[in-house]
């Protein structure tokens, strides 16, 4: 059987690591043992984000969405109220994108809102 | 679709006049924090400076509810031993720089991190009823009139 050197197994699963490691600070990017902790961590900082990303977006959009509605006289949880009583289905994604590109329609929607409070009430 | 996000390019800012004579001093440092950062915009994005230019005069006339004036004391060190100063509320209002009240309580609700720092740079305090900002035509702002516990009599 043939002689094997080691070395060649572990040099590629530095590299690998180290690749994962470009730019990060200090020693992070090319001693391995410090790039090995760092890109552990950063993939389970990845994987966490990757959930907590949505929680984040959804927050994000309805602070917009209060913003917008806050210009109609009414806050965001009247509003949704509104929508709720309205029959509008839209999710918080798209009427925050109305209340960005299309201020009209979200108007509309903040005087169906209001309509549909003030007859329940 | 991808959801909007503000490029620091494309941020419209205003300028706001806030006339602080009476107002109070909390109340109105939260609606002049949510101005600086951006939030009443539906283009907010929070990593981004989104905000209006806020101007404020009669700083000096801010009003403070409850025992503030006396009771309220702000504390700094100056390194030396003992060397724990304060100054309350009111002496500080009285004194050389009352506008820095004005400015402390918004600067408390900002974050304190480069982002912050840079919206904070976008509000300006005046102690007297006169402000420099003429050309930038700045809209004034009633804050009493958005809820009527803004604004008390002294």
């Amino acid at each position: 059987m043939a002689r094997v050197k080691r070395g060649t197994t572990s040099h590629a699963r530095h590299k690998k690591v180290l690749k994962l490691a470009k730019g990060y600070r200090g020693r992070a990017n090319n001693c391995y043992r410090i790039a090995l902790e760092r890109v552990e961590k950063a993939l389970q900082y990845a994987y966490r984000d990757r959930r907590a990303r949505k929680r984040d977006f959804r927050g994000l959009w309805i602070q917009r969405i209060n913003a917008g509605a806050r210009r109609h006289g009414l806050t965001y949880s009247r509003f949704m109220h509104g929508m709720k009583l309205a029959g509008v289905g839209l999710d918080r994604k798209i009427l925050a994108d109305l209340a960005v590109r299309e201020p009209a329609s979200f108007a509309k929607l903040c005087d169906r809102a209001r309509s549909a409070v003030e007859k329940a009430a | 679709m991808k959801t909007y996000v503000a490029k620091p390019a494309d941020v419209e800012r205003a300028w706001r006049v806030i006339d602080a004579e009476d107002m109070v001093l909390g109340r109105m440092a939260v609606e002049i924090a949510d101005i600086l950062r951006g939030k009443h915009k539906p283009t907010f994005s929070p990593h981004v400076d989104c905000g209006d230019f806020v101007i404020v005069v009669n700083a000096e006339k801010v009003h403070l509810t409850g025992n503030k004036r006396d009771g309220e004391t702000f504390y700094w060190h100056t390194g030396w031993h003992g060397g724990v100063k304060g100054r309350t509320l009111g002496e500080r209002l009285d004194g050389k720089h009352p506008e820095r009240v004005v400015v402390k309580a918004v600067e408390r609700m900002i974050t304190r991190n480069p982002l912050g720092r840079q919206v904070m740079r976008k509000l300006k305090v005046y102690a007297g009823p006169d402000h420099p900002h003429e050309a930038q035509k700045p809209e004034p702002l009633d804050l009493a009139a958005r809820n009527r516990k803004n604004k008390r009599a002294a």
